[in-house]
């Protein structure tokens, strides 16, 4: 079986390395992508089995990333986390407005990150 | 224009026109009235002199006609006399006679004295006529002594009657002349009387109509410019402004007139002004409002943009210590668990600072569904107790049974009861931090008992406020802001709740806030 795919769309190198570290030690394939338009571009191309979306980019905000992915039949049904500012502020239900299958607040921890990644794709 | 409507238009512009103050304008028209009185007064006493002059000639030439038939009386008297002497031949009659005489010669006079100068010949005539008589008289009367009855008779029948005939044609020529005066005098009378009364009713109507007309002009003079400026007031109190008042006077109520207009321009400019002032701060509103959601935007920008190097700090931290990268030397586990404590510390902060901007901002909203009591107090309960086992304070929960679903901001008010509880464990050192929840006419009471050390009597008013710390030492000992409280405060007040302590120095204290039992998140 194909190993499954995260997509994470990130612009912080840094926020991308801990995710990096944290799926190195897995069977998971990582793509990543710096900002909504690559996010949005790679999503297509790949149809990744997750996407992990950062709710703010450059060039493409990651609701309207997420919107566009919903829009698109295709890339409708993959699994969406979208990583909100502040639980408190109404991002999470803006998020889960534009389409989000779940929602994480930043600072997360990676704990609660593979979590939530493991329930929406069981590793093989 | 209201003043071309006015009766009598014309000579009320020129009253008005007229440079003189009101008071002097009635002045004038009194006095004006009064000269006419005066003058008809005049007019009447000099027709009163008049008419009396007349009268007492009239009066004198009627006694004048009763001297005159006093003097026919006299000579028919001396006639009868006469006669007389000669039927009975004796002296009796003569001194009756001479008395009739002197009667005669003595009215005879006094007429002389009265009577105008043309009649003064007729009088002489008589005089001289009398006169002869007297001398026939005398005759007769010798005669008759003499026993010379003949010639008596004779004498009275061919000189004493004609003398007497004279006589009485005389006098009565005197009495019709006398008379025709009179009538004369009735008919000046009547004449004078006539014009007086004619000069009177003159007069009379002269003064009502001049009266009439004066008061009418002069009370139009004042009434048009009043009613003139009661439309003009009337314009003013609709709004409009700037108009002005015009009115031909020349008086206090041209002045009045003046004195409006101004006003009025005065207040056009005031309410011009105020309406660009208006204007200027509608547009400052405006231009306010898109600041203010400029700000709320950056906020939110803000809100990420410390949150993603504080994510990767916490991250890295995270799965250092979960030995991602291999086995973490035990020297270098305390230094970073003091990273991820000092990371998680920075993120409360951020969050509190964000959050108090928000609803500052009026910009945070609640979002409001079910919530159910007893899940928020086990979260608490959950993510404190091991604060209250490190320093050995007992921490304990109760809610009230039979607390249905509640609505409102679940988080929001978990936040608010995290902090309290938290407060409340913060600032105890020895003894116990209790939660207790009840439910009382659809109103619930969060309540946080500790027996810490207390809050000062002073300070109970100001904790709420931001940033206020009554003790620093405690804060340097356990951090924090002095941001909690209120913003505690304000949340329970979004959710139309309000909050409240009770605490005595060194005993401890116990917070409080209630809330609706459903509550619908408008701002309150
Ligand atoms: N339970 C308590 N007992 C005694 N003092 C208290 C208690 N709760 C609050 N205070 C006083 O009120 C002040 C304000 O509290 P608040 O929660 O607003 O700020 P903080 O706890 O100092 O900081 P922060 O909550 O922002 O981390 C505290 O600094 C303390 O002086
Ligand atoms: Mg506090």
């Amino acid at each position: 079986m194909k190993d499954r795919t995260v997509l994470h769309i990130e612009d912080n190198e840094y926020n991308r390395k801990i995710v990096r570290q944290l799926l190195s030690r897995t069977t998971y394939r990582l793509l990543e992508a710096a900002d909504g338009e690559e996010g949005l571009a790679v999503a297509k191309r790949e149809l990744p089995d997750l996407i992990l979306m950062d709710v703010q980019l450059p060039k493409l905000s990651g609701l309207d990333a997420t919107r566009l992915l919903r829009a698109d039949p295709r890339t409708a049904s993959i699994p969406l986390v979208v990583v909100t500012s502040f639980a408190l502020s109404g991002d999470d239900r803006k998020a889960m407005d534009a389409g989000a299958s779940a929602y994480l607040a930043k600072p997360y921890s990676p704990r609660d990150l593979m979590a939530l990644i493991h329930r929406f794709l069981p590793e093989n | 224009m209201a003043l071309l409507s006015s009766p009598l238009g014309a000579p009320v512009r020129a009253v008005a026109k007229i440079r003189a103050s009101v008071h002097v304008k009635l002045l004038a028209g009194f006095l004006l009235i009064t000269l006419l009185f005066i003058a008809m007064t005049a007019v009447s006493l000099r027709t009163f002199a008049e008419t009396a002059r007349e009268t007492n000639l009239l009066d004198q030439a009627h006694e004048r006609v009763g001297w005159s038939r006093q003097i026919e009386h006299a000579l028919a008297m001396q006639m009868h006399f006469t006669s007389m002497t000669l039927l009975s031949q004796g002296s009796d009659p003569v001194s009756l006679i001479l008395r009739e005489n002197n009667r005669f010669n003595d009215t005879l006079a006094r007429l002389e004295i009265a009577a105008p100068a043309e009649e003064r010949a007729l009088i002489q005539a008589i005089r001289g006529a009398q006169d002869d008589a007297m001398a026939t008289v005398a005759d007769i009367a010798n005669a008759v002594r003499d026993k010379r009855l003949a010639e008596a008779m004779t004498v009275l029948r061919t000189r004493q009657e004609p003398v007497y005939q004279k006589i009485e044609t005389l006098v009565g020529s005197l009495v019709a002349a006398e008379e025709t005066r009179m009538a004369k005098f009735r008919a000046s009378l009547a004449a004078t009387h006539r014009q007086s009364m004619r000069l009177m009713a003159g007069f009379a109507v002269a003064s009502v109509v001049l009266a009439l007309v004066g008061g009418f002009v002069i009370s139009w003079s004042f009434i048009l410019p009043v009613r003139a400026a009661h439309g003009f007031l009337s314009d003013v109190a609709a709004g409009r402004f700037g108009g002005t008042l015009v009115v031909p006077n020349r008086d206090e109520f041209g002045a009045l007139a003046e004195h409006m207009t101004w006003m009025s321009r005065e207040l056009r400019r005031l309410d011009d002004e105020q309406r660009v002032a208006a204007a200027t701060l509608r547009g400052l509103n405006d231009r306010l409002a898109l600041a203010s959601r400029a700000k709320s935007e950056f906020l939110a920008n803000m809100s990420h943009e410390l949150r993603t190097p504080l994510n990767a700090i916490l991250g890295f931290t995270e799965i250092i210590l979960d030995e991602l990268y291999g086995e973490v030397p035990a020297n270098l586990r305390e230094p970073l668990v003091d990273i991820q404590t000092n990371g998680r510390h920075l993120l409360s902060l951020i969050n509190d600072v964000l959050d108090l901007s928000k609803i500052e901002a009026g910009r945070l909203e609640l979002g409001v569904g079910e919530y159910s009591v007893q899940e928020i107090v086990e979260v608490v309960h959950a993510s404190l107790r091991s604060l209250a086992i490190e320093k050995g304070l007992a921490f304990s929960v109760r809610v009230a049974p039979g607390i249905p679903t509640a609505w409102g901001d679940g988080r929001r008010l978990t936040q608010c009861l995290l902090n309290l509880a938290g407060n409340a464990l913060k600032f105890t050192r020895h003894g116990r931090v209790d939660i207790d929840v009840s439910l009382a006419d659809d109103w619930l009471t969060f309540r946080v008992v500790d027996t810490g050390i207390g809050i000062p009597k002073d300070e109970v008013e100001n904790i709420f406020a931001e940033f206020r710390q009554v003790d620093t030492t405690i804060t340097r000992e356990y951090g924090g802001t002095g941001l909690g409280l209120s913003i505690t405060k304000r949340l329970v007040e979004l959710h139309g709740g309000r909050i409240g302590v009770e605490s005595e120095l060194g005993r401890g204290s116990t917070f409080f806030f209630t809330v609706p039992l459903r509550a619908d998140g408008g701002p309150a």
